[in-house]
This record gives structure tokens, sequence and C-alpha cells, in this order.
């Protein structure tokens, strides 16, 4: 795996190597920071706590843009430059290359979310009824967790995608819908009683966002994203090894 | 080295390649030739277990490219078409970061980065920005990645594409002095560069291999007759007649340039004429500055095995 370990560090570097990473980083940093205390002020009197409402708006407003920016160029890029020839004719496996480049992006998600939780300490420090509260840390544990399964998930998604497409905007369209649309049809299983209850449970992101935030951890959908990504990663594998590109 | 037994690759319903067989000794540098679409690239992806065979079967050093893939890329060094690189790397960071994909770490790493930089001649830019680079740079980085690993065998597809003729005397250098150590393939478009750089040559047709042999071997193989160009000064119409009434004589396309003819004269197969013109123009008093035989070469070859239907169907993915 040390040929893995050298793809995810040059993924990583990668990622920040590029200007457009930076641009989208800051971009949505200021949109969900202000998203963000536009909620949390007209909040008062609802049940949702802050840290439900952070996740949210990382989770469904957030993840989805960065994620595609992130994996879009994973593959997709190394066939357009055709580096996709030098790379697979290396001595590595495609497992390697797979893990390496789905490590290296999950990684940049991460880092990339990260300044986004300021926001939450940030209102705890100069709001002083939250810091008499105190922060919720069970919630926000849970929270975090939640957080790591999405991006995980959507990270294999867009890998997936990008192996499919030949181009990044395809790469990057393709992945875009792939993730949203589950987002979305989550949402309305949890909003209408039409389904029953127990494929909300199984499948909404919106049932798993709240029960995580409230530090209620469901082992049933930790199993749920984990088995969803290493099955994409899995798939990724073989479609890589099928190899015929045109 | 190299052992190709009965390869066969198609694209859905083109063959890119049809049953080709081969051997590439230790050693020895062979050049593969073909019109455009012939199956060479295709081929030297299988070779290098970027592309699966649809049949038959490759070794290399004898391990197979299938069953040992991994085994066998440790033992490639692979330059592929156009020389693809990560345009955001430095040339440091780009031979770092594939001298440990390919296993290298350590004082090794630094070594063999520090040899292939001088073997390819990449001092001056080697903390550039890949992206800058002018092509004969990249095809040199390329080349330099290629030999990273010291492969035993090189497999280079069109080295020398869109270089200047000084690039791609360097680039011919440098190939020539990987000759001792390496079993060189390399595929090529220009056929006085494969005449001097290969000791032998494979010419590849429509998926097939049509000729494999020496250079020497294939120029001789070659019929036809000899030709001997002169240039005389004399009048054009008595010049013609006379070297028409020498024998073994079968054609002659006479041009007049100021007061000088130009000649091109037809033989039979194996008659000089050149000692016959020289006694021609000395015992006229005509004046002679151009008197040679025009040799055959590997293009006569090329195109003669090629055929005129040099079209095929596209270069496969």
């Amino acid at each position: 795996m040390r040929k893995g370990f050298t793809i995810w560090r040059r993924e990583l570097g990668s990622g920040f190597l590029s200007p457009v990473a930076y641009v989208i980083m800051a971009l949505f940093l200021a949109v969900s920071g202000w998203v963000f205390l536009q909620l949390a002020a007209g909040n008062s009197g609802t049940d949702e706590s802050l840290i439900s409402l952070l996740v949210r708006v990382i989770v469904f407003l957030w993840l989805p843009v960065l994620a595609t920016v992130v994996t879009m160029r994973t593959f997709a890029e190394e066939k357009q430059r055709e580096t996709i020839e030098t790379l697979l004719t290396a001595p590595v496996t495609e497992a390697e290359v797979v893990l390496g480049k789905y490590a290296g992006a999950l990684s940049f998600l991460l880092l990339a979310t990260l300044p986004a939780l300021g926001g939450f300490f940030l209102l705890v420090r100069v709001s002083p009824g939250l810091a008499r509260a105190g922060v919720d840390w069970g919630a926000l544990g849970g929270g975090l967790l939640f957080l790591l399964l999405m991006a995980a998930t959507c990270a294999s998604v867009g890998i997936l995608m990008s192996l499919f497409a030949r181009n990044q905007v395809v790469a990057a369209m393709s992945c875009f819908s792939a993730i949203l649309v589950p987002l979305i049809v989550g949402q309305a299983l949890g909003a209408t009683a039409s389904a029953p209850a127990w494929v909300a449970d199984a499948v909404s992101a919106e049932v798993h966002l709240k029960a995580f935030c409230r530090g209620l951890i469901d082992s049933r959908a930790v199993v749920f994203y984990v088995s969803v990504t290493v099955f994409l990663l899995f798939l990724s594998v073989r479609v890589l090894e099928v190899r015929r590109w045109k | 080295m190299i052992s190709v037994s009965n390869l066969t690759k198609r694209f859905g319903r083109t063959t890119a390649a049809d049953n080709l067989c081969f051997e590439v000794a230790r050693g020895e540098v062979v050049g593969f030739l073909g019109p455009n679409g012939a199956g060479k690239t295709t081929t030297m992806r299988m070779l290098a277990c970027y592309l699966p065979p649809t049949g038959g079967r490759v070794t290399i050093a004898g391990l197979d490219v299938l069953r040992d893939s991994i085994e066998v890329r440790q033992r490639i060094g692979y330059l592929p078409e156009n020389a693809p690189l990560y345009e955001d790397m430095r040339v440091s960071e780009y031979l770092e970061y594939r001298g440990r994909l390919k296993g290298l770490q350590g004082s090794l790493l630094r070594a063999r980065t520090d040899e292939v930089v001088v073997q390819c001649d990449l001092n001056d830019v080697y903390s550039t920005v890949i992206g800058r680079l002018s092509k004969g740079f990249r095809q040199r980085v390329g080349l330099a990645d290629a030999l990273l690993h010291d492969p035993a065998v090189l497999i280079l597809d069109e080295p020398t594409i869109g270089l200047d003729p000084n690039q791609i005397r360097r680039t011919r250098n440098l190939i020539r002095g990987l000759a001792r150590r390496y079993t060189v393939l390399l595929s090529s478009h220009i056929l006085h560069e494969v005449e001097s750089m290969c000791e032998r040559v494979l010419i590849m047709n429509r998926g097939r291999i049509v000729a494999s042999d020496t250079t020497e071997n294939l120029v001789a193989l070659v019929k036809g007759h000899a030709v001997t160009v002169a240039e005389i000064s004399a009048p054009q119409e008595e010049l013609v007649k006379r070297i028409q009434s020498l024998p073994g004589v079968m054609r002659v396309y006479a041009e007049a340039e100021h007061g000088w003819t130009r000649l091109r004269v037809e033989s039979r197969k194996g008659r000089d004429l050149r000692t016959d013109l020289f006694h021609l123009a000395s015992l006229n008093g005509w004046g002679l500055r151009e008197l040679r035989e025009e040799r055959r070469n590997l293009e006569d070859v090329f195109i003669s095995v090629t055929g005129s239907e040099t079209q095929a169907p596209e270069d496969g993915p």
C-alpha cells in the first residue's frame, strides 16, 4: 500500500496547487457561513440545535459542490491528458490507484470542511447565552461522525463518476446529480408519509442527520453509508480493470 | 527478451493487431514502422500492459503480461505517444512521484533521479513546472521517467515526434547511447531515423507484420533497377543519345540547367554506369560536376511493403 500512499500524497498536494479549489472554498465558506448565521438567527423557538443547523448547511449546501469539484479531476483529468496511460503502466495495482485517489479526495474534502466548523465555535464564543449553556459534546460528536460518513460516501460517488466520464465537465455534472438526487429523495421521504417509515429510516440523510445531531448514533445508518462507500469503491476498481478507454 | 506469439487485438469489428508474432533479443534495438493506423500504438500498449490482448501471448523477460502484469511493468520503461505528463508538477516532483510509484525510495531514488537527469540533460529545468516546458524538454522528461527504475526493456512510442531537428538529433544520440544497456523497441514515422538507430526493423501494415529483418537485408530485398545521377555540361540531345547507346541503359531522364544537363539514368540491376559516364564526359571534354549511384533505402522498402493503400482504420484507442 506504500504506492497507494504515494498517490494519496500527490492527489492531496495537487488539490492545494489548483487555484480553483481555493476560490470554491472561499466562496462557499462565505455562503455557508452566511446561511448558517441566518438560520441560527431565525432559529429561536424551534427545536433544532445549532449543531444540526451547521451540519445541515454543510451537508446539503457545501458537500455536493465541494465533493464534485474535488473528485471530478481524479480520473477524468488523467484521461483527458492521457496521463492515465503512464499511471496504469507503472507497477501499481488498480486497487492502489483507486484507494490512493479516494483517500486524497476524502482528506481534501475534510480539510476544506474544517473552517466551516469554525463558525460554530465562533458563535458559541461571541454569544453569552450559548457560552453559558455550553457545548453539547455528544451532539457535536454525532454531527461530526455524520459529516465524515457523508463526505466518505460523496467522495466514492465522485470517484466512480469521474472514472466513467471522459472529460471533467461531464464528470462534474454526473457527480453533482448523483449526490444531489439521493439527498433530495431522502428529504422527500422524511417529509412525507407516503413511504413506510422504515424506508426513510434506512436511507434518508435528512432522518439520519436529525438523529446523529442529537447524539443518537444509529448503527444501521453507519453500516448503510460504509457499505455504499465500499461497494462504490469496489465497483471503481472493477471499472478501472476493464480499462478500455476510447 | 520480448516474445510475442499470435497476438491479436480487436476493437469491436476492427482488428488493430492481427496474429502478430515476433521476438526481440536482449540488448537489441528494434524499430517499429508502419503508416498511421497500422496498429503500432495498440501493439505497444499491449506490450506495456495498458491494453489486454484479445488473443495470443506476450512474455517479457519470461513473464506473461496478463498473469504477472505488475512484475512485467517493473521491468518495462514505457514512453507513450506525446509523452503525457502532469502539467502542475515540477520536474523534480514528477520524477520523485514516478520513482516512488515504481517502488524506489531513499538513497536509491535519489541516485536514480540524479542519473536520469544527467542522462536526459534535464539539469536546467529540474525545478521548472512541467506546464512551462517546451515539447523537447517534455519528451525528455518522459524518457527520464521511462528510464527511472532502470528497466530491462524500453518501449518508446514515437520518441521524436514533434521535435525540431536539433532536438531530434539529441534524442537520437540519447537513444543510441541507451542501446547497449537496454532492449529497445521504438516506433517512428521517420525512416532515416530508424535506419540510423535500429539494427532490426519490423514493418506493420493494417494490423499485420509485413516485414521483419535487418535494415540491410530489407533494402536488398527491394527489387528494381540501378539509378545513376549525374550532371554534365553537354548539349542535352546529343548526351541523351550517347547514353542511350550504352549497354544496359533502360531509361534516361534529362533536364537542362544553365548550360548543364541533369541526368537520371536507370539501368539494369547490378549495372554500374558511373565509369562509363565518366569516360563519356572526359573523352568529349565535357565538364562533370556530379556523379553518384542512388542508393535504395528504407523508404523504398516501406513503400513497397505497405503499398499505396496506406489507408487503414483510425488508430485504436
